[in-house]
């Protein structure tokens, strides 16, 4: 059930610390992602960003603090527990299933949530379905079709058999996006997915957020591409030594001295 | 009380011996990243060559041990890392393949040279009075100089890795071998150090032990010595030397306070259930570090080194190739003789031990040392129910087997690579030293040391002759390699290559992790079960040396020189493993090992990457012939090939 765009926090963070020996990599950091938006989260390297997403979808246990997906707690709950209410995430370096194909990879995915013997399945199956655009918030990819119609939304149509340990790194990342699409989720973790893309591919990308956040996905964008930011985003916080340092509009976070000094001022 | 001081002093002296062999272990692995499996065969060899200097050729102590510990040990660490440098960034478990694979040939050259499981007398390191008595506790001159030895052995690490220009850049190395090259320091150079102070450990341990161990030195207990190593260098979690340290003396001391004790005081319990306390108590310390690991947390590993799966076959090509094993089984049966025709029986069999290991580590990764004694579990349950011969039995080995390997992948599916391979392996050791052994209550009916099974019959059909047992045999091999093939094929196939190249992204896209490795060691165990009921009705009996661990690593050896992703690698697996277990003598470790060394390296084995490159050489001589697509990387197309 897709989540009120409007009205719905989908996920939130709430003084989150992690500690890695005497090195705080996360410093009771709170900050939410609504419903229907792409939300950028920019920091210098080492800010925590990453230790951020591991937090968030389960690969790393806080030492404080906690997660709500939805208004619900998922702090204490396992990776494939969130990811199955509806929590998906792609990696900074990249994390596929290098023997298999483009399309297998993306079909583990769309295996792992979907239920075979659900009505809607076996009929899409069969190919009697009411055809849905796989890869939004509850709509995962069904059956080899499925997964086709996925590859194709994010621009790698008739890769299906292709093996990702030959495709560029461009075409890997947007396989690893279509396979965090495959299980339909409400929320998105995406870490640095326009890396490795050229410009045409950074604008498909850029597009195809927008129009998920339209169907009422959350997408929360690590990403060092400031045009691809401020062109999508409608909220952006920053990180610094695990600490958030701001939150706001693309033109605020832009206009701040303490993120000019702590970032954009490094970068330019 | 003067008991207790007495067993205390024993029970010192070996945790020494454990600390020195085990200090080693850590030594290597945290210079190197290699976990040496062969550890406990230096440990032997260097034994062996001390006492035949020494007892055989009267050669002067001090002269044998300048000799094995300032000269063989070293050359033995530089011929190591010659052979671990290519492995240099490889995954645990390639590495770890090419240390058992030196463990297998260590063991074979000691055959060939000092022949077969004979002991021998170990040199003796010290003449004179023989023990002293303080507060009325014998010490004996060999306790006291294993507890100089280890103390020695202590400080010089503690000094050498802390204070010294080398022993820093050892203790980095491991970290960020790039870094240390920019920072002036040759890696390689490190590397090899790690290598002779671990193997000059290892050799030192092994003669140090040698007095200790009643006087005897045996092949095996001095190769499985270091069981209790292991356990200890888990204690220090393979990096941490003052824990491995204290770890070692307190499984020293266990050892002996328990096994003494119960020897004493429940004469029973040992005799009926702990047939050698000395060799089954180590295994449970071993079990017992590894079961209180902490949980490996699921971590992004990035890119690992991996290679294109070869194409699995369809499902009309794999029943076309179960028909053409079926074929060659019949035309076996006629076309040779008794002896060969035994073996190919046995072969089938390892070949579905070995199928297991396709599902199990070809495809999901998971690397087990213990598949034989799923199989010896499966025999069990089809020897006691009615006595084989029944298809219920079958079934019972099937379940019973299937059971136990998920029992098993309960507490390692917290774990994974090494870990999860020293987990197995002492699994397989504590059932040869336990289980299989137990005569009195566990398995046998009639305490003859061995379980009667009879043959199988269906519908009136008997397989009491070789011939139908050998069809019997071939049509299983044909339908497991066609489950294998369909599960592969399916979303579990799916699943368990995905849990092989990355835990994480599995765990992130909504898979149960941890049910998926249960649900592929059940099935991997039950077919394992299956090929122990069928070995047993094959033999008619079986008995404790049946299912032993280093069968086990026969079978597992030869599926990565044949192709471990590869149900025809399978086949050819299983038949060589019979061939060598039969035919091979003391030669047959060494051949194996070799094999891996040479082999190994190949991701997809002979048969993984030599088909393919076969296809390619017949599609560019056939002139005019458009490549197919679908034709790039087939393998399996029939187990025939």
């Amino acid at each position: 059930m897709p989540l009120d765009p409007i009205t719905h926090m989908a996920l939130e963070v709430r003084e989150v610390s992690v500690h890695f020996g005497g090195v705080r990599a996360l410093d009771s950091v709170t900050f939410g992602v609504m419903g229907g938006t792409v939300t950028g989260l920019i920091g210098p390297n080492g800010a925590g960003k990453t230790t951020l997403f591991n937090v968030l979808s389960g690969l790393q246990t806080p030492d404080q603090g906690r997660v709500l997906l939805a208004g619900r707690e998922i702090t204490r709950k396992k990776p494939h527990q969130r990811a199955q209410l509806g929590l998906a995430r792609t990696f900074q370096r990249l994390e596929l299933f290098w023997s298999l194909s483009a399309g297998e990879n993306v079909r583990v995915g769309a295996e792992a949530v979907v239920q075979w013997w659900h009505p809607s399945h076996i009929r899409q199956t069969l190919g009697r379905g009411t055809p849905v655009r796989p890869g939004g918030p509850g709509t995962p990819a069904h059956g080899s079709a499925g997964v086709a119609a996925l590859l194709e939304r994010v621009g790698l149509g008739g890769l299906d058999w292709e093996p990702v340990d030959g495709l560029p790194t461009g075409q890997a990342r947007l396989v690893e996006l279509a396979r965090a699409l495959a299980i339909g989720p409400q929320v998105l973790l995406l870490d640095e997915p326009g890396s490795g893309l050229d410009d045409s591919e950074s604008a498909v990308l850029g597009d195809l957020l927008v129009e998920l956040a339209g169907e009422g996905m959350a997408v929360l964008l690590v990403e060092h591409d400031m045009d691809l930011l401020m062109r999508v985003c409608s909220q952006i916080f920053v990180l610094d030594y695990g600490q958030l340092i701001a939150g706001g509009t693309p033109e605020e976070i832009r206009a701040n001295p303490a993120v000019q000094a702590a970032y954009l001022g490094s970068a330019q | 009380m003067h008991e207790f001081l007495q067993f205390t002093v024993i029970g010192i002296a070996i945790g020494a011996v454990y600390a020195v062999a085990a200090s080693g272990l850590v030594v290597t692995y945290s210079t190197t990243g290699v976990f040496n499996f062969a550890h406990g065969a230096v440990a032997m060899v260097s034994a062996f060559s001390f006492s035949e200097m020494t007892v055989t050729h009267g050669l002067p102590v001090w002269l044998a041990l300048v000799v094995v510990i300032g000269v063989e040990a070293p050359i033995l660490g530089v011929l190591v890392q010659l052979l671990m440098r290519r492995l240099f960034g490889a995954s645990v478990e390639r590495s770890l393949m090419v240390t058992l694979g030196l463990l297998l040939i260590l063991l074979g050259a000691a055959d060939e040279i000092w022949g077969g499981q004979s002991s021998r007398q170990p040199g003796q390191l010290y003449s004179g009075a023989t023990s002293y008595s303080v507060l009325g506790v014998h010490l004996t001159v060999a306790n006291l100089l294993v507890m100089i030895v280890a103390a020695g052995v202590a400080i010089f690490l503690g000094f050498f890795l802390k204070r010294t220009r080398t022993g820093v850049a050892m203790r980095a190395v491991v970290d960020d071998p790039d870094l240390l090259a920019m920072a002036g320091a040759s890696p390689a150079r490190i590397a090899t150090m790690g290598w002779i102070i671990g193997v000059v450990l290892a050799a030192v341990a092994g003669i140090l032990i040698a007095p200790l161990q009643g006087g005897n030195l045996s092949q095996t207990t001095l190769t499985l010595f270091v069981v209790n190593a292991y356990a200890a260098a888990v204690f220090g979690r393979l990096r941490n030397l003052p824990v491995t340290f204290v770890a070692a003396l307190g499984v020293g001391l266990g050892e002996t306070y328990i096994g003494n004790y119960l020897q004493q005081y429940e004469p029973g319990f040992t005799q009926n259930w702990l047939s050698v306390p000395s060799q089954t108590l180590p295994i449970v310390f071993l079990l017992i570090a590894l079961l209180i690991l902490p949980q490996d947390r699921l971590r992004a590993v990035g890119r690992a080194v991996t290679t294109r799966i070869p194409k699995v076959a369809s499902l009309g090509q794999s029943l076309v190739g179960g028909a053409a094993v079926v074929a060659l089984a019949l035309l076996a049966s006629v076309a040779l003789g008794t002896d060969w025709q035994g073996i190919v029986r046995q072969g089938l069999i390892f070949g579905i031990v070995a199928l297991s290991l396709v599902l199990l580590t070809g495809y999901a990764g998971q690397v087990s040392l213990c598949q034989v004694t799923f199989a010896g579990v499966g025999a069990f349950a089809m020897g006691k129910v009615t006595g084989g011969g029944s298809w219920l039995g079958v079934l019972a080995a099937v379940g019973l087997s299937a059971g136990v390997g998920m029992l098993v992948a309960w507490p390692t599916t917290r774990l994974r690579g090494l870990y999860l391979a020293l987990f197995t392996l002492a699994v397989a050791a504590f059932a040869d030293a336990w289980f299989f052994t137990n005569t009195n209550y566990l398995f046998d009916y009639n305490h003859s040391s061995s379980l009667l099974i009879k043959r199988l019959g269906l519908f009136g059909i008997s397989f009491e002759g070789n011939r139908a047992e050998m069809i019997l045999l071939a049509v299983a091999f044909a339908l497991a390699s066609i489950l294998v093939l369909a599960l592969r094929r399916g979303v579990f196939g799916r699943r368990l290559v995905g849990l092989s190249d990355s835990p994480a992204a599995c765990a992130t896209v909504g898979l149960n992790v941890k049910a998926t490795k249960l649900a592929v060691f059940g099935i991997s165990a039950g077919l394992a079960g299956l090929a122990g009921a069928l070995y047993g009705t094959n033999q008619g009996f079986v008995g404790a040396l049946d299912f032993q661990f280093l069968i086990s690593l026969n079978v597992l050896l030869m599926l990565v020189i044949w192709g471990a992703r590869s149900t025809s690698g399978a086949l050819v697996a299983g038949l060589c493993s019979a061939v060598l277990l039969q035919k091979g003598g003391n030669l047959s470790g060494i051949i194996l090992g070799v094999g891996v060394l040479v082999i190994g390296w190949l991701p997809n084995g002979i048969i993984g990457t030599g088909w393919p490159m076969l296809r390619e050489l017949v599609r560019d001589r056939s002139p005019g012939e458009a490549p197919a697509p679908e034709a790039e990387l087939v393998e399996d197309a029939g187990h025939a090939a």
